[in-house]
């Protein structure tokens, strides 16, 4: 194998490893706290899931829960299993299919961070509403972008490659 | 190319296998045979065509979609708008920098630099310009393409305005319907720019 592939493989492993840690983090902390009217409400992502649920928005809660847990979630299993399945010559159609799944599924779990900036811009009205992030929204935001670059790292043609070198 | 200039061998953008090369009949294409990805399209530039056209009326919308206000919250008189850009001076006020950061890449520069990107690849396939540094822009354009998370921010808007309503009046202003807009000719740029025509664009230009 040549060197610039080692390094990449290297790299990916390294940013799945980072994105599996800090996820547990960017799950347990919360990511912003609303204040209104004097109540104080600090936020996980599940938490505020939870809470779109129970206001009887289940679409949209639905929608949260897919695009900001199971996604990233689902994305660092498929990065974990085809940097383990590296130099395997199996399944390499369905490996290749599931990397590109995973390359354009995997940005919808911005929608958080996206939602906690629109929140942050309008929650400034002082002791009426205020928003204010939180140190799990850091954690979240390290967990898309280890994963974007880990994904950038393991490109499709690494696939293909067994361990006898590029197969014809 | 002709099936002559490769040599009769075309290497798979997916996985780099070697395809035997053949001249195609108008709108038929060339799969690989391992990984079954395109590797060759009938020539014609008209895909090329659309994305300079989506990706010309994406900038103009991206302007207007950067300019207005998104959405105004009411709480008992009290009124505050936001436009993109507010969202990551306040993340950063509040200490923040790396997701104001990140929003900031993604849901402004990074899509304002795709569809910048595209634009002046686009353009120079279709007038058969050679501008320079082509292959580095198209290069970008298509490291770009993952960041260009507008559709995405859209639907944030939406979850916004869900959660907001909640707590107060929330107010829609003309700048959702750019960012809508917006997204939409994201998407038809990225769906029109096919990097194999890209390719061959450039290779006849240079």
């Amino acid at each position: 194998m040549s060197m610039d592939v080692q390094l990449r493989l290297q790299t990916a492993r390294a940013l799945v490893i980072t994105g599996l840690i800090l996820y547990i983090p960017a799950n347990i902390l919360p990511v912003m706290t609303m204040t209104v009217v004097g109540d104080v409400e600090p936020l996980t992502v599940l938490g505020g899931v939870q809470e779109l649920y129970d206001s009887g928005l289940g679409p949209i809660a639905g929608i949260v829960f897919l695009a900001s847990i199971v996604v990233p979630f689902c994305k660092l299993a498929a990065l974990s299993w085809l940097l383990l399945m590296h130099g395997s010559p199996l399944w390499q159609r369905q490996r290749g299919a599931l990397r590109r799944i995973v390359h354009t599924v995997g940005s919808w779990s911005m929608v958080d961070i996206f939602l906690l900036s629109i929140l942050a811009a309008v929650g400034q009205l002082g002791v009426l509403a205020s928003v204010r992030a939180e140190p799990g929204a850091l954690f979240f935001a390290a967990v898309l972008v280890s994963t974007l670059f880990a994904s950038e790292s393991y490109n499709s043609r690494m696939i293909w490659q067994t361990k006898e070198g590029l197969a014809p | 190319m002709s099936v002559e200039e490769t040599g009769g061998m075309l290497s798979c953008s997916e996985c780099g296998a070697a395809c035997r090369d053949r001249a195609l009949p108008p709108r038929a294409e060339l799969r690989c045979g391992r990984c079954g990805m395109r590797v060759k399209k009938a020539r014609g530039l008209a895909s090329l065509q659309h994305a300079w056209a989506f990706a010309t009326a994406g900038l103009f919308f991206a302007v207007l979609a950067n300019m207005s206000p998104i959405l105004t919250f009411d709480v008992a008189g009290n009124t505050q708008s936001n436009l993109i850009v507010t969202g990551v001076i306040e993340l950063f006020r509040q200490g923040y920098w790396p997701v104001a950061a990140l929003v900031f890449f993604a849901g402004l520069a990074g899509p304002v630099l795709h569809l910048a990107a595209v634009w002046y690849v686009a353009a120079a396939c279709c007038l058969s310009c050679r501008w320079p540094a082509l292959r580095h822009v198209a290069k970008l354009a298509e490291s770009l393409e993952s960041w260009n998370l507008v559709p995405v921010y859209a639907v944030a808007t939406v979850v916004a305005v869900v959660r907001l309503e909640m707590l107060g009046t929330v107010d829609w202003q003309h700048g959702a319907f750019w960012v809508l807009v917006l997204s939409v000719c994201s998407l038809f740029t990225v769906q029109f720019f096919d990097h194999g025509l890209v390719e061959q664009g450039l290779e006849e230009l240079t």
